[in-house]
């Protein structure tokens, strides 16, 4: 068997120390630290980006949270704002129709008065001209002389009597 | 076979072939095929990791991914069985294993020499993980180093036999940790170049089985190769936490 020769001992051994000492040499001082770098570095990419995302998960958050807060406050104050004006709309219509009703009121009573004044006035006037025109058909037809009280109370009489 | 002489033999491939005839001091370091071998290995892994990765990429090539594993897997490994302590023992046991694994593929390659069927590199590599983790032992806990013999928990007259057993068991690791390695690389590969040898000497069809036999082996003795520096590198690991840790 070759392997038991021990003519290339010394041989080997020189060579296996020789190769296998420049093989952890260089892996050592070389190869290795530059893996080593690579993982960490892509290590703390990963965790640096995954922190990153947390905090931007967080942040989104909070602001979906402030633009739920914004719209109920929005809601709300619409909701008040629609509130307090119908009732304030409603109010200055109240007045308004109360004001109008007041000024018909004024007027009617006005008109009913001035009717009532001409009604009279007019009642009066025919009163007058009845006794004229009868004193002067009475003049003209008979001879009777006729004064104006006795007109009147003919008049009132047959009124009464028509009444 | 025997009929055809000691030219092919199925372990004419372990034989050291000289390139050069050289010596230093007295010492023969001649290069060899076993030297050319050990510094292809050298070579691939050296240049593999560099080239493959790229220090600014922060999404790895296809091929950096295959650095990135191997390195993730022996870092698993270590931490796994010794902890935090092993961080320091990384490069040495990533070196290892990447030696042995390289080692044991370059020797899958057809016309390849393999320096892990020869015990004496073996032995060599195991013997400094055995002196390392040794003098790892009597630096962590001094004298009480010792203690790593005495089982605590068992009946007080089985200790003369069983620190006699512990003793031997822990003087034989450099022995098992070398044999193993090299006796699978030594198995493997002489039990191929048996069938190969079988594809030649068979009559013209019956050729045709063996070398069928020869491409399963192929893919069993890669599996070997792999579970072989994987079993170096996590036994070394054990020895350095077995440093750390006594019983």
């Amino acid at each position: 068997m070759p392997q038991l020769n021990p003519e290339f001992f010394v041989s080997q051994l020189f060579w296996l120390v020789v190769t296998f000492s420049f093989l952890l040499v260089f892996l050592w001082r070389i190869s290795l630290p530059r893996i080593s770098n690579i993982l960490e570095k892509r290590e703390r990419k990963i965790n640096e980006d995954l922190t990153a995302a947390k905090e931007l998960q967080s942040e989104a958050e909070n602001i979906q949270d402030k633009i739920e807060q914004q719209l109920k406050q929005a809601r709300s104050d619409a909701s008040e704002l629609i509130k307090s004006s119908s009732a304030s709309f409603q109010d200055k219509a109240q007045n308004e129709i109360t004001k109008l009703e007041k000024e018909l009121d004024e007027k009617i009573t006005d008109s009913s008065n001035k009717i009532e004044k001409i009604k009279n006035e007019s009642l009066n006037q025919i009163q007058s001209q009845i006794n004229e025109i009868t004193k002067l058909t009475l003049s003209k037809v008979t001879s009777f002389e006729v004064t104006d009280d006795e007109i009147k109370n003919a008049v009132q009489n047959l009124e009464r009597s028509l009444n | 076979m025997a009929a055809k002489g000691e030219k092919h033999s199925p372990l004419e491939q372990f034989e050291i072939i000289p390139f050069t005839r050289t010596e230093i001091g007295g010492y023969d370091i001649s290069f060899t095929n076993s030297s050319l071998s050990m510094i292809i290995t050298v070579a691939v892994i050296t240049l593999f990791l560099t080239l493959t990765v790229n220090p600014r990429s922060l999404v790895p090539t296809r091929m950096q991914l295959i650095s990135e594993l191997m390195y993730n897997f022996v870092a698993q490994l270590l931490s796994d069985t010794v902890g935090d302590n092993g961080k320091k023992y990384f490069p040495f046991v990533f070196s290892l294993f990447m030696f042995v694994l390289i080692g044991n593929m370059v020797g899958m390659v057809p016309y390849q020499f393999t320096f892990t069927s020869h015990i004496i590199v073996t032995f060599a590599l195991a013997s400094v993980v055995f002196i390392g983790v040794t003098i790892l032992g009597f630096v962590n806990h001094g004298i009480k180093f010792f203690t790593f013999f005495y089982i605590p928990g068992v009946p007080f007259y089985m200790h003369p036999l069983l620190i006699p057993i512990e003793v031997i068991s822990y003087l034989s690791r450099p022995i098992s940790l070398s044999v193993r390695l090299f006796a699978n690389m030594l198995a493997g590969h002489t039990l191929l170049k048996v069938f190969a040898g079988f594809v030649v000497a068979m009559p013209f069809f019956t050729g045709a089985l063996p070398l069928v036999f020869i491409v399963a082996l192929t893919g069993l003795e890669i599996l070997i190769a792999f579970l072989q520096a994987y079993v170096f590198a996590i036994l070394t690991c054990l020895y350095i936490n077995d440093a750390y840790h006594l019983h």
